[in-house]
């Protein structure tokens, strides 16, 4: 599976988002699934997934399906 | 007395613009003459973490208007069924809230108007039959953690004297710049709002919440003194290693809310003094407006697990087994508050919003605990909260103090035995737990049914969401 499936599999999983939501344009705090709650169990589920550990400032600015992605290249993810 | 020092202000994160003085007083001015031409009765204020929904709210106050602080993302079925119970002048704030924020549909008997200062408002047609009592400032709904939904009436001298003994405790001061990371609607946040503006210090107005970007950024350039959060924020910081230090500003940690454990009120007072810096520990209900206590950041490492003493103008007793109030020091039983912040009562329908004040400044918390010798609160947990094992009575505040080691835990009861939901734990640990429990109290462990969860759920202010919880068992 490509990074991008994985990490939609991974929001998915970890917000338990309903069908037909639109993951990748997703934001922090756009749907009531993704609070901070949701964003706790997303950035522990993350980085299970990932083998990474995210400190302070990733976890704050983990704020859209995108930007994971990227912070997610960046540390060296394969594609 | 007003509530809003004449060095008060408020600082919008999100445009970087600061209203203070002549600027501030105009238009909470404007808001009050808003609802000057508003029919008579109570004010909802659908109330987020923006400017305007703060100006709504404190011109209410100012102006002498009684305010119901709402949540936005109520259920428009609750906020149907409150409309129906209370008959308000006006619903307030009808745009407000991000995500699953709708007001629902028109209620019967009002209309729709967009004015010019309010916004979006529903207007009631005719004036409700019972008019507010003069000494009624605030309605704030009670958690739905217990019983049924219901307003806690709050006087304007309660507010104010809160706001005062807040400042007291905290020694605020007009350069403390506090950020708004509670809701508006949740009492310790409108406490928030309220200490700050009578020390006539800033209300830096920031939407998101600790985990959002913005809430940081903005805590750096407007130079935040001061954060204020439940346990659950605390749990959160802690879990993504936050550090004071990053904020050279930042002095001040409050907490309140629920019980945080020992071990996280020693981490984040090591953090904070490490910086110059102090961590309090607080007290409070919403029926008192809300701070009761305040546990001086001195008391720390010393006094880990107390509240503190009460505020200045208020005295604690304790209620013993045989129901004998008394004052003395080590006998635990139900804290009972006294002071001028205690609400003046309950409001189920619009009839009680007429009340005066039933409680005479008494509160009965419903909260078991002690006093020690120099009169600060130790808490012991909910006096409604035990549950049986195998027939015997078990506290279940203290269950969850024996295995708090391992994370967030909440136990409830269960038919003859605890349940306790363990947040993040495994299969085995969950074992453990049942293991532990059943020495600690020398009875067999198939009492104890722990069951892992991912997350514990919670209300929208952060706090348990104990009924959810126990709807499960």
């Amino acid at each position: 599976m490509t990074l991008t499936d994985r990490l939609r599999a991974v929001f998915v999983d970890a917000l338990e988002l309903p069908e037909g939501v639109d993951v990748e344009n997703l934001k922090y705090r756009d749907i009531e699934q993704w609070d901070s709650l949701g964003h706790m169990t997303l950035v522990a589920a993350i980085e299970d997934e990932f083998g990474v550990q995210l400190d302070t400032d990733q976890v704050i600015d983990l704020s859209s399906f995108k930007v994971a992605q990227d912070m997610l290249r960046g540390l060296g993810v394969d594609e | 007395m007003r509530l809003v020092h004449p060095a008060a202000r408020l600082l919008d994160a999100a445009s970087g613009v600061t209203l203070g003085g002549p600027d501030l007083a105009a238009r909470l001015a404007r808001v009050g003459e808003a609802y000057a031409a508003l029919p008579p009765g109570v004010l909802f204020a659908r109330s987020g973490l923006g400017v305007e929904a703060v100006l709504r709210y404190v011109g209410a106050v100012e102006a002498g208007r009684p305010v119901a602080l709402l949540d936005p993302a109520l259920d428009p079925a609750v906020l149907a069924d409150f409309v129906h119970r209370f008959e308000p002048a006006a619903v307030l704030g009808l745009a407000e809230g991000g995500a699953g924020a709708d007001p629902g549909a028109l209620p019967k008997g009002y209309r729709e108007v967009t004015d010019a200062v309010l916004g979006p408002v529903w207007v009631r047609e005719h004036a409700p039959a019972a008019r507010p009592h003069p000494d009624l400032a605030v309605l704030l709904a009670t958690s739905g953690s217990t019983g049924d939904p219901k307003f806690v009436r709050l006087s304007r001298d309660a507010v104010l004297a809160n706001a005062t003994a807040i400042g007291t405790a905290l020694a605020l001061d007009p350069t403390e710049v506090a950020p708004t990371n509670l809701p508006l609607y949740y009492s310790f946040g409108m406490s928030v709002v309220n200490s700050h503006l009578a020390a006539g210090a800033t209300v830096l107005v920031v939407d998101g919440g600790v985990l959002a970007r913005e809430f940081w950024q903005a805590t750096a350039e407007h130079g935040a003194t001061s954060l204020a959060g439940v346990p659950h924020h605390y749990e959160m910081l802690h879990r993504i290693r936050w550090t004071p230090a990053r904020y050279p500003t930042l002095r001040t940690l409050t907490q309140a809310g629920g019980r945080l454990r020992d071990e996280l009120i020693l981490a984040f007072h090591e953090k904070i003094s490490a910086v110059g810096g102090r961590f309090h520990v607080m007290w409070g209900c919403t029926e008192a407006g809300p701070r009761m206590s305040t546990l001086p950041a001195e008391a720390l490492p010393e006094r880990v697990g107390s509240v503190g003493p009460a505020l200045a103008g208020g005295a604690f007793t304790v209620l013993d087994p045989d129901g004998v109030e008394t004052s003395a020091p080590e006998v635990v039983g139900e804290l009972v508050y006294r002071g001028p912040n205690v609400m003046m009562g309950y409001a189920e329908r619009a009839a009680d919003l007429a009340r005066g004040d039933d409680q005479g400044g008494v509160l009965r918390t419903g909260d078991l605990g002690r006093l020690d010798a120099d009169g600060y609160v130790w808490l012991r947990g909910r006096l409604s909260r035990f549950g049986k094992v195998f027939g015997v009575r078990v506290n279940l505040h203290d269950i969850e103090e024996m295995v708090r080691d391992h994370g967030p835990v909440v136990a409830v009861s269960g038919p003859d035995r605890v349940v306790i939901f363990a947040e993040g734990v495994d299969a085995a640990t969950a074992g453990q737990i049942a293991g532990r429990l059943a020495e600690r109290l020398r009875t067999h462990r198939t009492g104890f049914d722990v069951r892992p969860v991912e997350r514990l759920p919670q209300l929208s202010n952060g706090k348990i969401d104990y009924r959810a919880l126990e709807a499960q068992v």
